[in-house]
């Protein structure tokens, strides 16, 4: 009875398991163990980048129905912010009071009681949004047009000598004016948002309280990061580089948990009741994302580098071996192979180890399950699935941003990077099943060694390398036939 | 200022899309007794149940729960103050053990161990069921599930949509029993389509149709009144199986 129930349940997974053993034992047989190897181990590094962008996006997409176009995105934001904080931090300290500045009006509802008169309600927000705009323009680029500043703006990179990319910044005394001119048009936006005259909206006092508390908070951060926007950045390059690394994939996952927070708050969830709308700006998102980061940083592809310790010239013979050397290769069963990517399938399998850790045994991780099938039955139990939502997006874009820097340094960081992998992570959700992190998981090895391996095959007999492209959606398309659901996915 | 009751509903609209489902519901539930909504399939019985929860919050009226208006904030909100609802076609969480369905429930911590030795007493299978997913139970075992996970916050009011549908005869009886020995410490608001059920259950009743309410009173005075019964919820009786 027992037993009968095991295999039931896990057919997808024995399913799966089965008909990778027999391919691997075919591959192994017919391609020789190095060339299986190599190609298994790529594989293996392309599924764990599958999986940290599909994860969440099967979480979002599951708990609350929102198809995340912007989550590529997310994963280049984070290789930018991760790749920026390892190479130069500067320009991110810089940027940093200005973002503070123009939030911490914004935060919470300060301006929900303004009274605007009857004649002005039609046009006051669109006047008001304008007018923010205008000043956040000014305040980034106004003092520069008139010549008043220079903003230190990204410097190129080289390994010499990292204090010499920290480069002399304009006087405090101008950058107080643009804090100053950020926070006044977070004002304008965070009136332009109010809903003036909206009798319909009700606020209740101790939200009130706590969005006053909130945007003090946040003010008092804008005051500290201007104040030590030049000294924070020299003391994080004295770092040791591997330390600035690992803080590096740190910093690029929690920003891109707070974007994602801020894009949940601001632009989903006003739209849950018109979901083709949240596609729609999800889209555009993706889209503006994208331009800005090329206003940023200009349209140009970096190479990261990576930390010493996954850069020491030299080989390894086994991985113990590396321990003690940090080569840049490792010998894994007689393949000469990058150590840096066996650190990225390592991560991967971390990542999963802490999801399904998360998912299994904590409080909120039963809320998620719980409401990936029934949201409405969750929240009569009293439980602000609301907040979850924000969370889960919040773990989804932090999770895609960690796998953006994780791969940055191997390869370029440029503003399409994430296109690729948010198009192969949708796949892997469709197979997976959607809400599935375990059908992810697999869905994402599946995806990766299927790259690999269409990719080794359209070499060795040359063919056109779209056999690997087209390899991931004849995937897709088998699962769908055989399970409808994909291979985790509930039929409802 | 009607303090007898723990639940008032004054006239309530409801819509559904553009759908105007409920056009005035008004109901008052007394503490601890058992109220029963009757009606025709599609009459809003379920509907007012969402409405009063905010799952479908109402656009008009008001409803009072403990002499707090209540309309308009949200379902979470509404349920933490101590409403429980138990949905229909047995709405566990199948995905989830039988102890997770009861133990996300809680709003304190340790609401589940304080309740445990209660719940188990009323429905002795589900500790025996207690490490199961809750895809591998019976319909019968889901709809105790769905009670208990109901009982395990202290909630003054339970909210039941149709506890009796798809159940075998010898579990409505005891899902009866189950219900009545609730409403010696909590009141109960139910949603039966079975009036063998709901006449015996319930000391007072409210008959919907087309979502208003149109009949109301003591269930004694109903049972009496074959010819209300007949017109009001005709195919009602037959399919509760006796005449």
């Amino acid at each position: 009875m027992m037993r009968n129930n095991f295999f039931r349940d896990n057919a997808a997974l024995l399913g799966v398991v089965v008909i990778l053993a027999v391919l691997g034992v075919v591959g192994y047989t017919s391609m020789g163990q190095t060339a299986f190897v190599r190609t298994t181990l790529s594989g293996l590094t392309l599924g764990a980048l599958f999986f940290m962008v599909a994860a969440g996006l099967t979480l979002i997409f599951g708990l609350m129905d929102v198809l995340n176009f912007a989550h590529g995105a997310m994963f280049m934001l984070g290789a930018y912010l991760g790749w920026q904080f390892f190479t130069n931090p500067t320009f991110l300290f810089g940027l940093a009071p200005l973002i503070l500045a123009l939030l911490a009006p914004l935060f919470g509802w300060l301006f929900a009681r303004l009274e605007i008169p009857e004649a002005l309600q039609k046009s006051a927000p669109s006047l008001l949004g304008l007018a923010g705009v205008v000043v956040v323009f000014l305040a980034v680029r106004g003092l520069d047009i008139l010549d008043l500043a220079k903003t230190a703006m990204v410097a190129t990179m080289t390994a010499a000598d990292p204090l010499a990319e920290a480069t002399p910044q304009e006087a405090l005394s101008i950058f107080w004016l643009r804090t100053a001119g950020m926070f006044i048009a977070g004002a304008l936006l965070a009136m332009a948002t109010s809903r003036p005259g909206d009798k319909t909206r009700t606020v209740h006092t101790d939200q009130v309280r706590r969005a006053l508390i909130g945007a003090g908070v946040l003010l008092v951060f804008t005051i500290v990061a201007t104040l030590f926007r030049e000294a924070a950045p020299r003391a994080v390059l004295l770092w040791d580089a591997n330390l600035r690394f690992f803080a590096a994939l740190l910093v690029g996952a929690l920003l891109g948990a707070g974007i994602g927070g801020a894009i949940e708050v601001t632009l989903i969830r006003p739209l849950y009741v018109r979901p083709i709308y949240q596609v729609i700006v999800t889209l555009g998102l993706a889209y503006v994302l994208r331009e800005v980061i090329q206003l940023l940083w200009q349209p140009l592809a970096y190479q990261m580098s990576r930390p010493p310790l996954f850069s020491q010239p030299g080989k390894a013979e086994n991985i113990f071996e590396w321990f003690r050397t940090n080569s840049v290769t490792v010998d894994v069963l007689g393949v000469t192979f990058p150590s840096y990517r066996l650190f990225i399938i390592l991560l991967g399998v971390l990542m999963l180890v802490a999801l399904a850790l998360l998912m299994n045994y904590t409080r909120l991780g039963m809320i998620i399950r719980a409401g990936v099938q029934d949201r409405q039955m969750v929240e009569a139990l009293g439980i602000n699935v609301q907040r979850v939502f924000t969370l889960v997006f919040m773990l989804g874009a932090g999770l895609a941003a960690l796998g953006g820097i994780g791969a940055a340094p191997f390869i370029p960081v440029q503003p399409n990077m994430g296109d690729a992998f948010q198009l192969q992570a949708f796949i892997v959700v469709v197979i997976g099943g959607m809400g599935s992190y375990g059908g992810a998981a697999i869905g994402a090895l599946l995806l990766g060694l299927a790259r690999a391996f269409g990719d080794y095959l359209a070499l060795k007999y040359s063919l056109s390398p779209a056999i690997a492209e087209a390899s991931t959606v004849i995937i897709m398309a088998i699962v769908l036939l055989v399970r409808p659901a994909g291979l985790f996915g509930r039929k409802e | 200022m009607g303090n007898d009751n723990i639940l008032e509903v004054e006239s309530i609209h409801t819509f559904i899309g553009q759908f105007h489902i409920l056009e005035g519901v008004s109901l008052q539930v007394p503490r601890s007794s058992i109220t029963v909504l009757l009606g025709r399939n599609g009459a809003g019985k379920t509907t007012t149940l969402k409405s009063i929860l905010g799952l479908t919050p109402p656009r008009h009226g008001v409803v009072r729960f403990d002499g707090q208006e209540i309309q308009g904030k949200p379902a979470y909100e509404i349920a933490a103050m101590g409403i429980g609802y138990v949905p229909e076609h047995r709405a566990i969480f199948r995905n989830l053990s039988v102890a997770e369905n009861l133990k996300i429930a809680e709003r304190k911590k340790g609401d589940l161990d304080r309740k445990a030795d209660f719940i188990f007493s009323l429905f002795p299978d589900l500790k025996r069921l207690y490490r199961l997913p809750g895809n591998h139970l019976s319909g019968g075992q889901q709809q105790m599930l769905a009670v208990a996970r109901a009982l395990v916050a202290d909630n003054q009011l339970l909210l039941i949509d149709e506890p009796s549908e798809g159940l075998a005869p010898i579990l409505i009886e005891q899902m009866m029993e189950t219900i009545r020995n609730l409403s010696a410490t909590t009141t109960v608001l139910l949603v039966e389509q079975n009036f063998i059920m709901a006449s015996q259950l319930a000391e007072n009743y409210y008959i919907l149709d087309d979502g208003k309410t149109v009949h109301q009173g003591k269930m004694a005075d109903l049972v009496q009144d074959k010819e209300l019964i007949h017109r009001m919820l005709g195919t009602a009786v037959r399919s509760g199986g006796a005449g």
